[in-house]
């Protein structure tokens, strides 16, 4: 037997140090968010009513839509799911590339915080189209192409759990993580690509006011820095899990040598 | 009430439980997340300690 040092995954660099902070951030950030959707982002107005009045200044003349307040969370958890979904891809290639398992844990890690946003966008998305459209559920292109995309996040899981063999299972599961990545810019785009979407198109329909815009950009700051703490909390502890193994193997050798 | 002021704000009180549960569910997952990755954390590094003082004393012997 060689006195060969067991070499144990590395755990704890720079960024989970930061992650603390960024969770913070991210909290206060998503806070200010979801004050500013309500106390300064103005109403959306819906269908026109018989007449006219001043409420705030303003001469209204239409129905005051306040479930559109969900859309200010609504499409940047959207968005950081497919952010995640592509640092998932990214390392998923680098994994098949160098057959590092870093990048399969790294791929593992950043797919189940894209699982956490795809949940959180279909309760939110789900829930607003109950009262906008009356309905849980209707196969409208992008609600389908995005319930595609959470199938193929939740087969990446239940192929983890199927295969024992570390390399093989880190090689299917990359090729899923990137097939799940070819979805994103087709659900991105469906809206755009067929016209006749109900699902409501942003930059299709004009943009969004200064208000609605920077209320979104502080809700999708503070989920962004909110995903990357989750993401550093989650990957050090699968490190730390694969670091404990190998030190209960060193248990084990030093054992067997007494 | 004013029925155009009615009008206006008729879909504001029945949308009301819609975006609470919007919000309460996805604020729920977010921190059920957290709540597990943080305690399951907390729980491999006390594990890690134990053994590392293990390994420690078996190499000093």
């Amino acid at each position: 037997m060689t006195n060969k040092p067991v070499k144990l995954p590395e755990a704890g660099q720079w960024p989970d140090k930061v992650a603390p902070w960024a969770l913070l951030a991210g909290i206060v950030l998503s806070t200010l968010g979801f004050l500013m959707a309500f106390l300064y982002a103005g109403p959306v107005n819906g269908a026109a009513v018989d007449g006219v009045e001043l409420i705030g200044g303003q001469m209204v003349a239409n129905k005051l839509l306040l479930s559109q307040k969900i859309f200010y969370f609504h499409m940047p958890v959207a968005l950081v799911s497919f952010c995640a979904l592509a640092f998932a891809c990214y390392y998923s290639v680098r994994f098949l590339a160098t057959k590092n398992q870093r990048f399969d844990t790294c791929a593992k890690v950043c797919m189940e915080i894209s699982l956490v946003f795809v949940i959180c966008t279909m309760i939110t998305g789900d829930l607003w189209e109950r009262f906008e459209w009356g309905v849980w559920w209707t196969w409208e292109p992008r609600l389908t192409t995005y319930l595609i995309l959470m199938l193929i996040v939740i087969a990446y899981f239940v192929l983890r759990n199927a295969i024992d063999e570390p390399e093989r299972c880190g090689v299917y599961a990359a090729v899923i993580a990137i097939i799940a990545m070819v979805d994103v810019p087709i659900c991105f785009m469906i809206t755009r690509l067929i016209p006749s979407s109900v699902h409501p198109v942003v930059l299709r329909e004009g943009g969004m006011s200064g208000d609605m815009g920077m209320t979104v950009a502080v809700c999708l700051a503070g989920l962004l820095l909110v995903g990357f703490a989750l993401y550093r909390f989650r990957f050090r502890q699968v490190r730390l899990q694969e670091r404990l193994q190998a030190l209960k193997d060193e248990v084990e050798v030093l054992e067997e040598r007494r | 009430m004013n029925p155009v002021l009615a009008d206006i704000y008729s879909t504001v009180i029945p949308s009301m439980p819609f975006i609470i549960a919007a919000y309460a569910l996805m604020w729920a997952v977010l921190l059920i997340y957290v709540f597990v990755s943080i305690s399951g954390l907390k729980k491999t590094e006390k594990q890690i300690a134990v053994l590392e003082e293990a390994v420690a004393e078996l190499k000093a012997e």
